[in-house]
């Protein structure tokens, strides 16, 4: 194993989602591999991994994700810090569509072995991205 | 570099990052600082404060913003501890460490008044450490909607 080896399931991930495409991003995620995506509190497998980047694109038809830095350690997980752009064009997250710009910043681990991801983990703030929604309450998101 | 290098490297990158959540843990804000370089950077990116002409990021250098959010960090929650999840580090001296912070809060922090309640909190820390094995800059990530809810605090500031 060569961390450039490893680095390449990280890149063809990132790569296809800077075009939107999903099915691309997840051809080289099994359906067993682990998501962990923090703030929503999802921790299942690539389906959930998947639906919450369809939800994504389908809320944001023009996200983009700026990757501003990443590395791969040596235990072949790639670590991506970036910037999830988007106006939102439909509801998210239990948010009603105020065709809101965004810009959240998270941090992305893949872990990949043998030239396919077998875990997703992600980090943000998700009042970074109530606020720029415009959502005033925790415990009412679905109210502005 | 050979492999053996690199393996040392990415290694004592590691020990480095566990000394820093070490001292953490101990509450020991001056071994903290005294694992950063002079002009270390420091990062807390969910912490915003939007005011009516800008927004105020806590983001600045280690001995001055990093070590007054630490100690104040630390009143707010006299019992504060860390759990180190796992530590990813390559031969450059970057390292992301999953890290669940944990605490009952006393006294209010930021915009939360005390409530007495108790948090527990997946992090996400990015470190850069240099060849003297110091940390140049500190990066950290968390969901500060779910530490809000669990101290009570339902606004979006």
């Amino acid at each position: 194993m060569t961390v450039s080896s490893e680095r390449r399931p990280a890149a063809v991930f990132w790569s296809s989602l800077a075009e939107r495409d999903v099915d691309g991003a997840f051809s080289v995620v099994p359906d067993d591999a682990e998501v962990n995506i923090v703030p929503l509190g999802i921790l299942g497998a690539a389906p959930e991994g998947r639906k919450f980047f369809v939800d994504t694109i389908e809320a944001f038809p023009d996200v983009e994700f700026f990757v501003r830095k990443s590395f791969t350690g040596d235990d072949g997980v790639t670590v991506s810090e970036l910037s999830m752009e988007g106006t939102q064009a439909g509801d998210y997250l239990g948010v009603v569509n105020q065709e809101k710009h965004i810009d959240v910043d998270q941090v992305w681990l893949l872990k990949s072995e043998h030239g396919r991801i077998t875990s997703i983990t992600g980090y943000w703030c998700q009042n970074q991205l109530y606020r720029r929604l415009a959502v005033k309450r925790l415990d009412q998101v679905a109210i502005i | 570099m050979t492999l053996a290098g690199s393996e040392r490297t990415s290694t004592r990158t590691a020990q480095v990052t566990t000394a820093f959540f070490d001292a953490y843990r101990r509450q020991d804000v001056e071994g903290m600082v005294e694992l950063c370089a002079d002009n270390a950077t420091f990062e807390y990116i969910p912490f915003e404060m939007w005011g009516r002409q800008r927004v105020m990021r806590g983001a600045g250098k280690v001995g001055a913003i990093g070590k007054a959010m630490w100690i104040g960090q630390l009143e707010a929650f006299p019992d504060l501890t860390n759990t180190v999840r796992s530590i990813t580090a390559d031969e450059d001296g970057n390292v992301a460490a999953q890290v669940v912070l944990a605490g009952t809060q006393a006294s209010a922090w930021g915009t939360i008044a005390s409530r007495g309640q108790t948090f527990s909190e997946p992090n996400l820390f990015l470190l850069e450490v240099n060849d003297e094995g110091q940390i140049t800059s500190i990066t950290a990530y968390w969901d500060c909607a779910s530490v809000a809810r669990q101290l009570g605090h339902f606004e979006v500031d």
